[in-house]
């Protein structure tokens, strides 16, 4: 990455990185996509491998058995084919980590920890950290295209969560920002939506949920907003609808990446998840 | 018998009358559409071009440079006009059998339409249908299709997960599927602890886990179901967007060929093949790949668009491939590949419903192009195969398009030759080829032919863009032209031989200076002809001359004559004495050819010399015995002589030597015989004649040679000018023959003599001396035979048995 970045959210070498590696294909995807984002901001990477204290109990059973998520077939499970499984792939991990510096110059550092992946994660990252994980563990089958521990830390977490989603970017698309007419954190949610445009060179939409008062003035407030920071952008009111219609307004923009605050009060609404569930893109969720 | 009169210059040359050339210059005369004097080759190709039946093709024999393209075309040319332009073919995409393009017809310039329609519809298909993909009814359509789906699918997981939540058992994800445990407090109890529990709740839990596992299993293999259904309702969804899509363009083109059922079905399997591949078009940016698209495209193989009339196709290289059509192939990526718009067409195609011309040699020696013209013709129809496959070279699979109906009527010149061998050996070729037009070599030369002759050189000066020919000019020619076909009244119809001289003049012409050409130059062009092609036989003069062949131009000898022979070399001929000897004496009644002995003499001499052994028996043995031991050579000859043209000499020669009497060398002799001593017409006679002529001038006392030559070829003689001016002055003199005793008291100067009733001859004839001289050979045969039975001879000494 020969780039130099033009606009962070935190002063350079101020954060870190953090990637939950798991093994699985969507998670190197993720980590791919850190390793960038980590070029870029100038910040150290740090890999959290958490061997999951709940399934390496329900090895500890007996009667314990794997359900194959492809195929159906029932298979005994127990824990020391287990142990060695995470061992492989906490190993696998930590090559992948590896490559994935190597050729971008960065500082990492491999995190091998045992319990629940949201509190380890949350004993980990600070306010200025960046947590990039998949949508999604290796259970991804078309039953849980938002896992657990992600919908977990986009509550929790305090600082920014990027949830991958591997897209294939497409020349019109763009980075989309959601946010609300009555938030105070909309600066870090604008910020992360111009680096990500920049980053991928694609057009930046502003679209901002209004009750229909006021909302001229928050768009002249992000307006000045963006210019004070160089950036361009399409500025949109849209209706506080329900996160269905939210939904569908998002897909008619066509984004390739979506950034929303957790204040955004779409996350109040019901079904609010389903929302990050229907968009199948990366999100980045600010607090 | 008395002598002939000799011949005069007027009978040795026929002179093209002036009075009959009524112009100045070949520029006034009107061009000739069609050749004079070709009338039977004329109606042959009107009754072949006309004739409708199978089999009715043409061949056009006669020899090379009589110019049968040009006539065979301009005529066809002509002919076709009037008929009607056949079809357009075009090969398109069998979607039903990939391997078997198919073959659509349409009114002649149709089928160039019908591609730039296929082509634009390609271009619409190329953009109308990613539209359709990316517009937002599909767009949303699929994304409810997907999300109903994916619900149908998640909730079954979502279930057996919630009902294991109210059963306090935690649903685990594992790296390669999911596992059951019991729970509690939203965490999975540890094993140490589970122990601890009754057996009546272990059973509890375990039984709840294994009926979870056993819902899951059927849940999850059920996805692959689930999955098939949504690809078949995203397909069907595809194929109703791309249907609608192409409703308007496809709905245009079927009725604007609506009067074409078969492309209208061709159109139909285009639009079902759209259908049928709908998700390659998805793709907006790359476009829906190549190979896709060119199935939808038009190979126009033949295109009439701008014909007239049927077409005249002449085909200069009669191969295989140029005939039938061939698939081509193109190199990609190491690979050979061919699909139907590699395929070309071939002459057959081009010229279906018209008229191809082809030469007889040319397809003969190309490989398999005289089977696969065969072929054609007798099934009608085209099929197009590669050499390779025909020979089974190779049998990778290739394309075989549907077969072309065709309906042409083959015209092939070639030379009689070709033609004979054809019809001897090829058991179809009469089938094929019933229609023979025959072209003449010669023209009458009448009073009548002198326009249309006349015409026929000033059109053939404008072919070859030569200046215009001076009235003398063109009788010149129309005089060179007897002598090229070796008769006063005839005139060659030999083309090229007239084309190369006309514009050899027009060259010399130009080096003149002059603007027309006139017979000096048309003489010139001769003349240098001539000495180009003069150098054997200026080799041969010389030796004559110098004395090294041996020839005698006067003085008399016994057993001793000139006789006349031909040359042939190349394209030029000449002619030159030859020394022929005869030696006599008793024997068995035998004549020794010693060119037959030696196997010099071919077939047609021998036969002349035993003709002329019967003819000397027959006429002066009578009833009695010939008793008789001849030799005949031909002197200083060391190549082959063939033909009967010498056996007059031969027959003079012969008697010469018998009777002892000299014949006179100042004459040369031509002329076969029968066996009665007539004598009959030979070949060549301008040659041999100016060929003598030339050794008795080079001899330096040219004054009373002469040539005997029979009276049946003095029409043949056409004579070059020094060999006439000669005659006029007497130094050289022609004598017709028609019987071997004119042809004996002009060599002898004595009379030959007439038999009476008993078969004698007049005391102090010839013939007498011959047959007394016979006579006593008999008698000195009879007293060696009796010595030989009285046993007091030396029997058996006779070295000529």
């Amino acid at each position: 990455m020969t780039e130099q970045p033009e606009s962070v959210p935190a002063e350079p070498g101020s954060g870190r990185v953090l990637v939950l590696l798991d093994g699985s294909r969507l998670s190197l995807s993720a980590l791919e996509a850190a390793a960038d984002i980590a070029a870029l901001r100038g910040h150290e990477i740090l890999g959290v491998f958490v061997e999951e204290v709940n399934l390496l109990r329900s090895s500890g059973f007996d009667f314990a058995r794997e359900i194959g998520a492809s195929s159906g077939t029932s298979r005994p499970l127990d824990s020391a084919m287990l142990e060695m499984r995470m061992r492989s792939l906490a190993e696998q991990a930590r090559r992948s980590l590896q490559r994935a510096v190597a050729s971008r110059g960065l500082r990492q550092a491999l995190k091998l920890c045992r319990g629940s992946v949201i509190e380890e994660v949350l004993g980990l990252v600070g306010p200025d950290d960046l947590v990039v994980m998949g949508r999604a563990g290796w259970s991804a089958t078309p039953g849980s295209r938002l896992g657990s521990t992600a919908r977990g830390l986009i509550r929790q977490a305090p600082g920014d969560v990027l949830l991958w989603a591997e897209i294939q970017r497409r020349p019109g698309h763009g980075v989309v920002v959601l946010l609300n007419d009555d938030q105070g954190a909309n600066h870090r949610a604008l910020a992360v939506g111009i680096e990500q445009a920049r980053r991928h060179h694609q057009p930046l939409t502003v679209l901002i949920r209004s009750h229909g008062e006021g909302g001229q003035e928050v768009v002249r407030a992000i307006e000045e907003q963006l210019i004070a920071r160089g950036a361009g952008a399409r500025v949109r009111l849209i209706p506080r609808a329900s996160a269905a219609e939210v939904a569908r307004i998002l897909r008619q923009e066509r984004p390739s990446e979506l950034v929303v605050s957790r204040q955004c009060s779409v996350f109040d609404e019901q079904g609010a998840d389903q929302l990050l569930v229907e968009l199948n893109l990366p999100v980045t969720v600010t607090p | 018998m008395t002598v002939p009169a000799p011949l005069n210059i007027d009978q040795v040359y026929h002179r093209c009358p002036p009075e009959k050339l009524d112009f100045e210059t070949t520029e006034t005369l009107e061009d000739l559409e069609l050749p004079c004097g070709q009338e039977r080759v004329l109606r042959a190709l009107e009754f072949g071009a006309s004739m409708e039946g199978r089999g009715f093709n043409l061949f056009v024999l006669g020899p090379s440079g009589a110019g049968k393209q040009e006539l065979v075309e301009r005529f066809l040319g002509r002919h076709a006009g009037e008929k009607e332009v056949p079809p357009d073919w075009c090969h398109v995409y069998n979607f039903k059998n990939a391997d078997r393009p198919k073959a659509l017809h349409f009114p002649a310039g149709q089928g160039r339409e019908f591609r730039k329609d296929m082509n634009d519809f390609t271009d619409e298909l190329r953009t109308a249908i990613p539209a359709t993909f990316e517009s937002e009814e599909y767009q949303s359509r699929i994304q409810e299709l997907q999300e109903e789906m994916a619900k149908r699918q998640h909730q079954g997981l979502f279930d057996i997960q919630e009902e294991a939540n109210r059963n306090n058992i935690a649903m685990i994800t594992t790296p390669a599927g999911f596992t059951f445990a019991p729970m509690r407090d939203g965490e999975v109890i540890d094993p140490e602890d589970y122990k601890k529990f009754s057996d009546e709740e272990k059973q509890l839990v375990e039984s709840k886990v294994e009926e979870l596992q056993k819902k899951l299993q059927q849940t999850i293999q059920q996805i692959p179901r689930l999955r098939k259904e949504v690809r078949e309702r995203v397909h069907a969804l595809n194929e109703e967007m791309v249907q609608i899509t192409l409703g308007g363009p496809m709905g245009e083109l079927r009725e604007k060929w609506s009067h074409l059922p078969e492309v209208v079905a061709h159109l139909d399997a285009v639009r079902e093949d759209v259908v049928e591949h709908a998700e390659a078009f998805q793709d907006g940016e790359s476009g829906p790949p190549a190979g896709l698209l060119v199935r939808y495209k038009v190979n126009l193989l033949v295109d009439n668009a701008e014909t007239q009339g049927a077409p005249v196709i002449y085909e200069d290289l009669p191969n295989h491939q140029h005939l039938t059509g061939q698939i081509e192939h193109r190199a990609r990526q190491g690979t050979l590949y061919t699909d139907f718009t590699l395929i070309k067409g071939g002459a057959m195609h081009r010229a279906s419903g018209g008229y191809l011309i082809l030469d007889a040699r040319r397809i003969l020696t190309q490989p398999m192009a005289w089977e696969s013209l065969k072929r054609i013709l007798f099934s009608g129809e085209i099929r197009i195969e590669s050499l390779e496959r025909l020979y089974g070279l190779v049998s990778t699979t290739s394309l075989q398009p549907e077969p072309i109906p065709v309906s042409v009527k083959v015209v092939i010149l070639g030379d009689r030759m070709l033609y004979y061998l054809l019809s001897h050996y090829d058991p179809d070729f009469l089938d094929l080829f019933k229609v023979e037009a025959d072209f003449e070599d010669d023209l009458d030369r009448d009073d009548g032919c002198y326009e249309l002759y006349a015409r026929m050189i000033a059109t053939m000066a404008r072919g070859v863009k030569a200046r215009p020919l001076s009235r003398d000019g063109v009788a010149r020619l129309i005089e060179h032209a007897s002598r090229l076909a070796s008769d006063q009244r005839k005139l060659t119809a030999h083309d090229r031989v007239l084309r190369d001289l006309m514009s050899e003049a027009d060259h010399w012409a130009r080096q003149a200076g002059e603007k027309l050409i006139t017979a000096d130059h048309i003489q010139q062009a001769i003349d240098e002809r001539e000495y180009r092609a003069s150098r054997v036989r200026e080799r041969s003069m010389e030796q004559i001359t110098r004395g090294i062949v041996k020839i005698a131009t006067e003085g008399e000898e016994v057993g001793q004559v000139n006789g006349l022979s031909v040359l042939r070399l190349g394209a030029s001929m000449f002619g030159q004495p030859t020394r022929i000897t005869a030696t006599a004496r008793p024997g068995k009644g035998q004549v020794v050819d010693i060119e037959r002995e030696a196997k010099l003499g071919g077939p047609i001499h021998s036969k002349a010399v035993m003709i002329l052994s019967r003819f000397l028996a027959s006429r002066y043995a009578g009833e009695r015995e010939l008793s008789l031991s001849a030799s005949l050579a031909f002197e200083q000859s060391y190549g082959g002589v063939e033909g009967d043209s010498a056996s007059v000499a031969e027959t003079c020669v012969l008697l010469s030597a018998i009777a002892g009497v000299p014949l006179r060398q100042n004459f040369a002799v031509t002329g076969s015989m029968n066996q009665h001593g007539e004598v009959q017409a030979v070949g060549g006679v301008n040659e041999k004649i100016e060929g003598f002529f030339s050794v008795c001038r080079n001899s330096g006392n040219l004054g009373n040679q002469g040539v005997l030559l029979p009276e049946s070829n003095v029409e043949h003689l056409m004579l070059r000018k020094d060999v006439r001016d000669a005659m006029g002055e007497g130094q050289f003199t022609i004598y017709p023959i028609s019987d071997i005793n004119e042809a004996i008291e002009l060599l002898t100067g004595m009379e030959a003599g007439v038999a009476d009733e008993n078969g004698d001859y007049p005391e102090g004839s010839f013939n007498r001396k011959v047959q007394d001289r016979l006579v006593a050979f008999a008698e000195v045969g009879k007293k060696r035979d009796d010595d030989k039975d009285n046993g007091n001879g030396n029997g058996g000494k006779d070295n000529d048995d």
